[in-house]
């Protein structure tokens, strides 16, 4: 059964969003974001000083999508899982790796901050990330009503004619 | 398989565009890219060949508004529709919420379209999904062709049992484009609420 993604938020929320906070204070990292593997941005954050991101829309899909194919590639050749995907440029790297199952922590940076220490701080936000969605796999569904739909309805022929 | 999202109440559904090559899916997305105001689209991302046949997917983030509180997007991609390309199909068919099978007019694509459309059933059973359990709209395109083929034939190999809501269009015109889109979007939100 096909279920849509639904917000989880509160107190859950807050803890992910100050670990990434915290991996870019520590590590100088510009931009940090925890994908889910539709492609979709659960939690997103930039460093004050970084100038404006990319379209993060397109990050996530483009992760989401790269990390799909080379799951698919794993599986050929014989590999549980890819964790770490690393790509240099001359300015910067992009750096993805999974969160468990269900997510991505995506890092980018210039060439100023060291990969080494990026991956070594990296691992530990990714295990205090998963723990917390570990705590969030018992929690009851967001419950939507009929209003829901219809107010939605609404919006597409706003939307769409 | 739910997702967890910690997106401030944020609701995300993933539309896919499915159907044989050149049947006009990309041409879908670029219609909806052209005709959606700025602020309530994001970048079309296109993944193509050299000659501009989808290798990967395009993608189309749209931008619905807020919802009793939700902001609610749609996520639409295409995939390919070569045969060849299954694979990757099969990758970009992952947490889809609802499809649109974007079949074609032409005579000598009929056979193509039924492939397709036992294709999709055959992927989204290796995502352990039955195709009854997910929103699927028909649109029938290229309408426009002088030697088009009768929609009812088309049907007959595509939904023989006559269990998807069609539209005929003409997607390089913008003909039907949205009516197929709305459709489907309406049928996932209900899903939605249907809590299913």
């Amino acid at each position: 059964m096909i279920e849509p993604t639904l917000a989880l938020y509160g107190d859950a929320f807050e803890r992910v969003d100050q670990h990434i906070q915290e991996l870019l204070e520590t590590t100088g990292v510009r931009y940090g974001l925890l994908v889910d593997r539709k492609g979709f941005v659960l939690s997103h954050k930039e460093a004050l000083w970084a100038p404006r991101p990319p379209a993060l829309d397109s990050v996530a899909t483009l992760v989401a999508s790269n990390a799909a194919a080379t799951a698919a590639l794993a599986n050929m050749l014989g590999e549980r899982t890819f964790s770490e995907q690393i790509h240099q440029g001359e300015n910067g790297t992009l750096y993805v790796e999974s969160v468990g199952t269900d997510s991505l922590l995506t890092l980018i940076f210039d060439a100023s901050v060291p990969l080494g220490k990026v991956k070594v701080y990296a691992k530990k936000t990714i295990a205090q990330i998963a723990a917390i969605l570990d705590e969030l796999k018992d929690l009851p569904p967001v419950q939507l009503n009929d209003d829901f739909s219809q107010g939605a309805a609404s919006l597409l022929d706003d939307l769409l004619g | 398989m739910s997702t967890i999202n910690f997106a401030a109440r944020e609701i995300n559904c993933k539309i896919v565009y499915y159907g044989p090559g050149m049947s006009g899916k990309t041409t879908n997305l670029k219609h909806v890219f052209s005709k959606v105001p700025g602020h309530l689209r994001g970048e079309m991302v296109s993944l193509a060949t050299e000659d501009e046949r989808t290798l990967f997917f395009d993608f189309l983030p749209l931008d619905l508004g807020s919802v009793q509180g939700f902001k609610t997007r749609f996520h639409l991609y295409t995939v390919p529709g070569q045969v060849f390309y299954n694979a990757s199909r099969k990758l970009i068919l992952r947490g889809v919420d609802g499809i649109v099978f974007v079949a074609d007019s032409a005579p000598n694509r009929l056979r193509a379209n039924a492939e397709s459309m036992r294709n999709l059933r055959e992927n989204l059973q290796e995502h352990g999904i039955d195709v009854r359990d997910v929103p699927i709209v028909l649109q029938i395109n290229k309408r426009d062709l002088p030697d088009a083929l009768p929609t009812s034939m088309i049907r007959a190999v595509i939904d023989p049992k006559q269990e998807l809501q069609v539209f005929e269009a003409m997607s390089d015109k913008g003909v039907g484009v949205f009516e197929t889109l709305k459709t489907v979007s309406r049928l996932v939100l209900e899903r939605l609420s249907q809590n299913k």
